[in-house]
């Protein structure tokens, strides 16, 4: 069955393509993904296969079969369930799908099929507009709008496997055209996903393909504006929460779906009234148990991914007085740790993403900057200072979150070799973890006479007088600062007791 | 080039500003990327767990060379140290030589900049020994050479007795070596110049201020440190008396015996002389 039972793993094992074709398959892929996001065209649409069938890409002659089996459906006959269950199957083919769309009244005969009395034609049909969405050709989707008014009525329920059909077709042809996207919002489809939601929330198949097609929604360019203030006062965002539970039965696709949703809803301006439905403390407690599950389920970081964005949105919308109330347990700061730990070789990104979810957390809140040395788990943080690619700045800025906070975090930092650390990350290519060390080195001295004598110790200065002549003002500045004010004025003294023990 | 007055201006306020900041990231936001692609590869039924394996773990940090002018990059922080260590660990502040040892350093700056050095040749043994724990003086380069091949068995053609000539031929072959301050690299940098530090040679336009004794000269380092919050270390080791250290309680030491007002390129203009004279 096409549901997955945690999540589904297509094309892999299954296949009879070696592991080396795709893998290379899946490279060329990410790629063109990636470039498609730089483009802003990142645009995805699934398809719900038969229970009965495999991913395959052959077809058989699929343009001949369409022309004669649409003049076959036609002909009214006992055998038009049979030719309306050969269509869907040829429809798979690209080019068999740009011939039905130009054969005249193709949508008119289909759209009486789905809403005639014969309830199995309905579901050969709806299976047939599913292909046609899944569609490469652009020009496929503004031929399925006349169906569109009879998907949105049907998602008040017919049966699971007629509901999915409607809802992955619709969330399909919504990136495709403008157009499209704009008859489908006339046509009610967010009250509509609504209700379906609220009306089938136990039917976990259901949940999470009203999950997709609103996160196809919510991903258009003009969501900001026509479609996010809508969702945000209807039940959808309650609706989406409560399935933030995962069923450990059914697995977490439907919540990944739901909580891609929430991330859109939350990066927008507009997020902020999440805050009121309780959703920060909804997804860091998920988060947080996640986290804490022993041993990282397979498949678990593409729910953790858009988790963690929400929390490290919704933080930034959470008035500080109000912190403790909406975040919950201390113990995310763990979880999040412990996903930076998992995800560093796997997923950098995530590890990432994780960083800055911690920098949002810590801020403001000594209460989260103590929990990080309470749950000893800065000698961590500041293993992750030597990796590039953004991580370290974050872990940086978090080390100096804590540092910001208050003296005596400071002292235990220094207590557990920060400035050791820092001695590292003073030499450092990117300019930007310098001055970044500069500031906390700055807040580090300041906090106690003890610190100077132990960053002497520990051979800092020359690292600073190396600094002193730099060309970029920003590093040079401090350097300068701190080996006036604080490290260099004794040294006249200093250079005497050198002069007598070398001579 | 950093003039004195603008390092003035700059000490003037806090140059530091960290303040914690919460970032609200839109849609398309770049540290989304990743997460984006691996989205779409699920949706697309491209996901497959054992992609994690083919994914890189991100690199570790470069590390880089701070000192102006030079900018090596180096991958491993060993790298670096060796790299520091040779190269900038102990360099003279007025010709920015980089000498090999902090001793070799304090010989350079005493024979080369130090006129007190030059007045004091003339009717004394001034020259040191090279070797650590000799303690042996001579009057002229040329009998240390001559003590330093018979006694301590050094080679004949040791570098640190290269003639003025070949290195004045050089300089005027490249003055700009010499003059311009962006030129450093090559100096501070370049392994073929590290031990051509100790000629025999005084380069008296590099001179700073006379001192009549040893002790005035110490008190005059007192007074200049304690003016100027950052004194000449490397050249007071040379020349400072007892006096000081016992008046005051043991402080840390600082290895590093360049002087602080050492010029790394861009601050040559705070070389001694122009601090010395500017800064009261
Ligand atoms: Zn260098
Ligand atoms: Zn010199
Ligand atoms: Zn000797």
């Amino acid at each position: 069955m096409w549901r997955l039972n945690r999540v589904r793993y297509k094309n892999v094992g299954q296949s009879s393509k070696s592991s080396e074709e795709l893998r290379l398959k899946r490279r060329e892929q990410e790629k063109a993904l990636r470039q498609a996001r730089r483009d802003k065209q990142l645009v995805s649409k699934r398809l719900l296969l038969n229970e009965d069938e495999e991913v395959t890409m052959e077809t058989t002659s699929g343009e001949q079969d369409v022309v004669s089996l649409l003049y076959k459906l036609q002909q009214s006959g006992s055998e038009r369930e049979t030719h309306l269950k050969d269509l869907s199957k040829a429809l798979r083919d690209p080019s068999a799908q740009l011939t039905f769309i130009k054969q005249e009244n193709s949508m008119h005969l289909l759209v009486s099929l789905l809403t005639g009395s014969n309830t199995q034609c309905r579901l050969h049909a709806v299976r047939c507009l599913h292909e046609l969405s899944h569609s490469i050709h652009t020009n496929v989707a503004p031929a399925c709008l006349p169906a569109t008014p009879y998907l949105l009525t049907y998602l008040s329920g017919q049966s699971t496997k007629f509901t999915e059909l409607c809802l992955y077709t619709l969330g399909n042809l919504i990136p495709d055209s403008d157009v499209v996207k704009e008859k489908l919002l006339a046509q009610g489809i967010i009250p509509a996903l609504a209700s379906c939601m609220e009306n089938q929330r136990h039917n976990l198949a259901v949940v999470e393909a009203v999950g997709f097609t609103l996160s196809q929604l919510l991903q258009a360019k003009d969501a900001a504006e026509k479609i996010i203030p809508t969702v945000l006062t209807s039940c959808l965002p309650s609706q989406l929460l409560s399935v933030l539970t995962p069923d450990p039965k059914f697995g977490l696709a439907p919540a990944i779906e739901c909580a891609w949703c929430l991330h859109y809803l939350a990066c927008s301006k507009d997020g902020r009234e999440l805050l009121a439905q309780g959703a920060l403390l909804q997804c860091s407690s998920l988060l947080s148990s996640l986290g804490g599950a022993e041993g990282s389920k397979e498949g678990m970081e593409l729910l953790v991914c858009p988790l963690l964005r929400c929390v490290g949105n919704l933080l930034s919308f959470c008035p500080v007085n109000s912190l403790s109330s909406q975040v919950g347990d201390v113990r995310l700061v763990v979880a999040l740790c412990a996903f930076l730990q998992a995800y560093l070789h796997t997923q950098p990104a995530l590890a990432r993403e994780s960083a800055w979810v911690l920098n949002n957390l810590t801020a403001h809140s000594g209460e989260f900057c103590s929990a990080l040395l309470t749950f000893n788990l800065v000698p961590g943080l500041m293993q992750l200072l030597l990796f590039s690619q953004g991580i370290n700045t974050m872990i940086l800025r978090i080390l100096a979150n804590v540092a910001h906070k208050k003296k005596e975090l400071s002292v235990q930092m220094v207590h557990l070799g920060l400035l050791s650390t820092l001695c590292s990350t003073l030499k450092m290519a990117d300019q930007e973890m310098v001055t970044l060390s500069l500031e906390v080195l700055f807040m580090l001295v300041v906090s106690g006479p003890q610190v100077v004598d132990e960053f002497v110790r520990l051979n800092g200065v020359p690292l600073l007088e190396a600094i002193q002549y730099n060309s970029e003002g920003e590093m040079r500045q401090r350097a300068v600062y701190l080996l006036e004010r604080h490290l260099l004025s004794d040294s006249s003294s200093a250079c005497t007791v050198d002069n007598v023990s070398s001579s | 080039m950093i003039s004195l007055t603008e390092t003035t201006e700059e000490q003037s306020e806090l140059p530091f500003n960290f303040v914690p900041q919460l970032f609200h990231l839109h849609k398309d936001h770049d540290l989304f990327e990743d997460g984006d692609v691996h989205r779409h590869m699920y949706l697309q039924d491209l996901y497959c767990v054992s992609e994690a394996e083919d994914k890189s773990t991100p690199s570790i940090s470069q590390f880089a060379c701070h000192i102006s002018g030079c900018s090596a990059v180096f991958s491993v922080l060993e790298e670096y140290e060796h790299h520091y260590n040779s190269l900038h660990r102990h360099v003279c502040c007025s010709c920015r030589r980089s000498l090999p040892s902090a001793r070799l350093l304090d010989v350079h700056i005493q024979e080369w900049h130090d006129s007190l050095f030059t007045i004091l040749a003339q009717t004394q043994d001034m020259y040191q020994c090279l070797v650590e724990g000799c303690g042996q003086k001579f009057r002229t380069n040329k009998d240390r050479k001559d003590h330093l091949v018979m006694i301590h068995k050094y080679p004949p053609d040791f570098r640190f007795d290269k003639p003025k000539k070949d290195r004045r031929t050089h300089e005027t072959k490249k003055p700009q070596q010499i003059e311009t301050a962006m030129e450093v690299v090559d100096d501070t940098c370049g392994s073929e110049r590290v031990h051509d530090g100790l000629s025999d040679q005084q380069e008296l336009g590099e001179s700073m201020e006379t001192h009549v004794s040893e002790e005035e000269a110490a008190q005059n380092y007192a007074a200049a440190a304690a003016a100027a919050a950052g004194g000449d270390a490397g050249l007071s080791a040379a020349l400072h008396s007892n006096k000081h250290a016992n008046s005051e309680m043991p402080k840390p030491q600082y290895s590093y015996r360049v002087p602080t007002t050492v010029c790394f390129g861009h601050g040559s203009v705070r070389g001694f002389r122009g601090r010395r004279g500017r800064r009261k």
